[in-house]
């Protein structure tokens, strides 16, 4: 018999030898309760080490600041501020945590689009401001007039092929702002340029680069002196631990679309396929889970890209010989595989159509971001009670617990090796960038999951609360425990 | 041989036979079916000609528009087809890779629309993929295009049945070779393979057919990962007796031996299908047995993808040639490195040629008064052949910080110059409070 179609996720060895320590993860379930987010903040410590590595070896002067949206926990938020880096914050309460972990305001950069409340919160606390846009631009001058001078980057947005965005300064707008900049100098410092692209796509970063330096040149010809590039975040994750079963399992979703082969959707979902006579076309929604290019390889690539405005010089050439240094906010490449989600199973049932639900719970909009399908298999655990589940391969859904339809938490069949009983555990893998915060409501009155941290030590894994973690007590530690990829425990 | 319009020229492409003793197969009678030989230069002439002749009229009377899903060959051959009968082309494309291909098109006057990259949360109901955006752009507009849809219309495989593959046929039968062994082709639309080897197949049904794709998430410009080819209408997966991956690296490698080793100056496509050739038949044929037909498709030719190459291998263009040997430790060491302030007094007294060898950009916002650029990679060039600068006066290299420089002043020093570096290079400059000359870009001038 074939094995059935399937999405083994990729694990950190440090969360996988978590998951494989018996009675682990059902010792912290008993002691605060299910479901519970877990946080591994060496995990975080190892991608950065990562990233510093690839900057260390293409560009003399970088800032990364860790983009805080994607993840509440303070554990995170601490060990960024621990290992030197800075913080991006996107909202008043980000910018009152990084304060609160210890972000000093030379070490905080505030993006994203901000209201009249929070720019007089900001001028003359000397963090930098990422200005959205002109609006931004002249209340941070008119704000600052006569007692203090504001450092600025100028985000721009538009660039030639690449989706629209609702974020920053069109690029026809530039030469406006450079105007404000050089009238106002006085109370704007301005610090650079900045860009923060969604998608994956080497080739549109590398023209937003471009597009960027040709900026820098403008600002230089009104006296301003941009001394930054930020290139913004969007590194992306790697989810899947074989790309050729995510795949096969695509492939198979696919035909199951068109009515072959057994049915692997809930209710109508294409996930973004269009189905017409010609068959299943275009790009799911999950396309992400394919990526096998991790964030180390997209930056890496980015730096080493040549210029055709340049004569071919990379990156990292004309960056470095500008004077100019990059900064980065990256929010998922830095915590990938540095969470995970563990929930009860409550119940099985059968639905009317003879699809398997497996009750968990929580709710989709704890462990998906933005009601996207996820793409990675959750793995079941023996409950606290102990004893395997048993039997043979079942598919099934996983449902959550609001009173709503939609409230499942696959909508595509999942494969398990035996059927769950009340009171095991599903752990739903890397859930730490996006998943846990961005959508999650308190519908129903349940509370948020609680958010613990844990720290592997001397061999072993304590478990914490997540305000409670404390990095300096970790690191010393860190750098000999944290195994590589693919090391062992 | 005289001929009255272009599109006679279309197919009837010569079949080469490659030398054994060159690709190393001994059963293997190895053909290239040189589909560059087309006239606008590709296999996909054949494709855009088959799926526009019958409609040409109708296309010109309505004044409608040609709406294709191309990136390269397919869209320069319905452009060219379409000027020649004033019918315009828009070509909608995930994002065209290569330089050149993209210059040939707009050369041409191709409306070109290239899709944003794949937004990491997207919402299903604004696809971008490239078939939705053309119906999209249809609806929008209606009569206003005519979409041949390559990836869908039947024409293309037809146009490689009753071309392709009955030409290789009558040309090998003509020999008095009765049928094909092996068929080898990238799949792009998967028209010309599959048009080809049922043709082949009529005459000799044991054809194995391999087709060739790009390892998953490399880049091959013309054929498609296997998971790509889901989107593909006309792809049957059943078809092929192997689908064989082959990576950007080895394509290349694969086209400078077909290049250098056959005089085959084809694309990258054509060495993909030429490495796949040589792995599965050396795999296939070795050991004693009765000699093997195979022939494998040369899509177009070479010189549109010389970026692409160098971008993948940068070592095969120049630069490794004559280079100057590195300087030791010790030459370094001996070179005099200025202060600011130094360079400054020398300015005043000595003449000195000063040389930032920075980019063009970074010079024009700000150099050391006086300066001329010479960046660094065109400084090796030159150094190779000889330095080109008065040795009457001292020479004085400007670099981002004061590493290159020190470099470049112990190469000029040892071909006997009075050679010297600014330490701390235009950063130390610059923060000496020394004055910075630009040069206003061209662009900006006015
Ligand atoms: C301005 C800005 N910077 C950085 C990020 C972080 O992006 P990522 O998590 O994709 O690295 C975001 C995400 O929304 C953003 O909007």
């Amino acid at each position: 018999m074939t094995a059935p179609p399937a999405l083994p996720a990729k694990w950190h060895p440090l969360v996988r030898g978590f998951l494989d320590t018996p009675g682990a993860a059902q010792r912290a379930v008993h002691r605060f309760g299910s479901p519970v987010h877990l946080l591994f903040p060496q995990v975080f410590a190892d991608n950065l080490h990562r990233l510093q590595r690839v900057l260390d070896a293409q560009v003399r002067r970088y800032r990364i600041c860790y983009a805080h949206k994607a993840n509440r926990s303070r554990a995170l938020l601490r060990t960024g501020e621990y290992a030197g880096i800075a913080v991006d914050a996107a909202s008043p309460q980000e910018l009152a945590a990084a304060v609160g972990a210890g972000f000093t305001a030379d070490r905080i950069e505030v993006t994203g689009p901000k209201g009249e409340s929070f720019l007089r919160q900001l001028v003359g606390t000397g963090v930098t401001i990422n200005v959205d846009n002109l609006w931004e631009l002249d209340r941070i001058a008119d704000l600052a007039r006569g007692h203090t001078r504001v450092p600025v980057l100028l985000r721009v947005s538009g660039f030639p092929a690449a989706g629209v965005s609702r974020f920053g300064v069109p690029l026809a707008e530039v030469d406006a702002a450079l105007a404000v900049l050089a009238e106002q100098r006085p109370w704007l410092a301005f610090r650079g340029f900045s860009f923060h692209l969604d998608s994956g796509e080497l080739g549109e970063r590398v023209a937003a680069v471009q597009e960027c330096l040709a900026l820098v040149e403008r600002a230089c010809a009104r006296d301003l002196s941009p001394s930054v590039l930020d290139i913004g975040g969007g590194f992306r994750q790697v989810f899947t631990a074989d790309a050729d079963r995510f795949d096969g399992y695509v492939a198979a979703l696919r035909e199951s679309l068109r009515g072959r082969g057994e049915p692997m959707a809930w209710g109508g979902n294409t996930f973004g396929f269009h189905l017409d006579d010609t068959g299943v076309r275009g790009t799911p929604v999950f396309h992400k889970y394919a990526n096998t290019v991790p964030a180390t390889g997209m930056l890496a690539d980015l730096l080493a890209a040549p210029l055709d405005a340049h004569g071919g010089r990379t990156v990292a050439q004309v960056v470095a010989e500008n004077l100019l240094d990059v900064w980065l906010e990256p929010g998922k490449a830095l915590v990938d595989h540095a969470g995970i989600t563990v929930a009860r199973v409550e119940f099985v049932k059968r639905a009317a159509d003879g699809s398997v639900l497996v009750h968990v719970d929580l709710s989709r909009d704890t462990v998906t971001p933005a009601d996207q399908e996820v793409m990675v298999d959750p793995v079941v655990l023996p409950g606290p009670s102990g004893a395997g589940s048993g039997g043979a391969p079942v598919g099934v859904f996983f449902a959550g617990r609001l009173c709503l339809e939609r409230d499942l938490i696959t909508n595509h069949k999942v494969w398990l090796p035996g059927c769950p009983r009340s009171g095991d555990l599903v752990v739903f893998p890397n859930t730490a960038a996006y998943h846990m915060d961005l959508s999650a409501a308190s519908a129903s009155m349940h509370p948020l999951p609680p958010k613990l941290a844990v720290l592997h030590r001397d061999g072993g894994y304590r478990v914490c609360r997540d305000i409670e973690y404390d990095p300096v007590a970790a690191v010393a530690e860190s750098d000999r425990a944290v195994p590589g990829a693919g090391g062992r425990l | 041989m005289r001929y009255d319009h272009i599109t006679d020229l279309i197919g009837n492409t010569p079949l080469l036979r490659l030398d054994p003793a060159v690709h190393g197969l001994p059963r293997v009678q190895l053909y290239a079916k040189l589909e560059f030989f087309n006239p606008f230069g590709s296999v996909k002439d054949r494709v855009a000609w088959g799926m526009l002749r019958d409609d040409l009229a109708g296309i010109v009377a309505g004044g409608r528009t040609l709406i294709e899903a191309s990136s390269g060959n397919t869209a320069k051959a319905l452009r060219i087809l379409g000027a020649l009968h004033g019918v315009g082309l828009r070509a909608v494309t995930n994002r065209i890779k290569v330089t050149e291909v993209r210059e040939l098109l707009q050369l041409f006057g191709t409306e070109i629309e290239e899709l944003p990259g794949l937004s990491e949360c997207p919402d299903p109901t604004t696809p971008n993929d490239v078939y939705s955006v053309i119906e999209a752009t249809m609806a929008r507009s209606p009569g206003t295009y005519q979409h041949l849809s390559q990836y869908t219309n039947e024409k293309n495989i037809e146009a490689h049945y009753h071309g392709t593959g009955r030409e290789i046929h009558e040309d090998l039968a003509r020999d008095g070779i009765g049928g094909v062994d092996y068929l080898i082709g990238g799949l792009g639309t998967t028209g010309s393979t599959r048009g080809t080897a049922t043709y082949l197949r009529k005459h000799n049904p044991e054809l194995r057919t391999i087709a060739v794709v790009s390892e998953r998430s490399d880049f091959v410009p013309g054929i498609r990962s296997e998971t790509e080819l889901w989107d593909v209408g006309l792809f049957r997966p059943d078809f092929y007796d192997r689908i064989v991956p082959v990576t950007a690296a080895r394509a290349v490698d694969a086209t400078v031996e077909l290049a250098t080793g056959h005089g085959v100056l084809a694309g990258p496509t054509s060495g993909a299908a030429y490495a796949a050739a040589r792995e599965v038949l050396a795999a296939e044929t070795a050991g004693d047995g009765p000699p093997v037909v195979a022939v494998f498709i040369v899509c177009d030719r070479l010189e549109p993808y010389l970026s692409y190459l160098r971008k993948r291998r940068p070592d095969l263009f120049g630069r490794t040639a004559a280079r100057v040997p590195a300087p030791t430790a010790a030459e370094l060491a001996a070179v005099p490195v200025l202060s600011p302030a130094q360079l400054a007094d020398l300015d005043a007294t000595a003449r000195p040629t000063i040389v930032d060898t920075r980019g063009a950009m970074a010079y024009r916002i700000g150099h050391v008064p006086g300066a001329v650029n010479i960046r660094d990679d065109q400084l090796d060039d030159m150094f190779a052949q000889g330095i080109p600068f008065s040795r009457s006066r001292p020479l004085v290299f400007v670099c981002p910080v004061g590493d290159a420089s020190t470099r470049f002043a112990a190469l000029a020093r040892r071909a006997g110059f009075d050679a010297m570096g600014l330490a701390g290079g235009v950063v130390a400059w610059r923060d000496a409070g020394r004055p910075l000359e630009s040069a206003p870009a061209a662009d900006l001038r006015g």
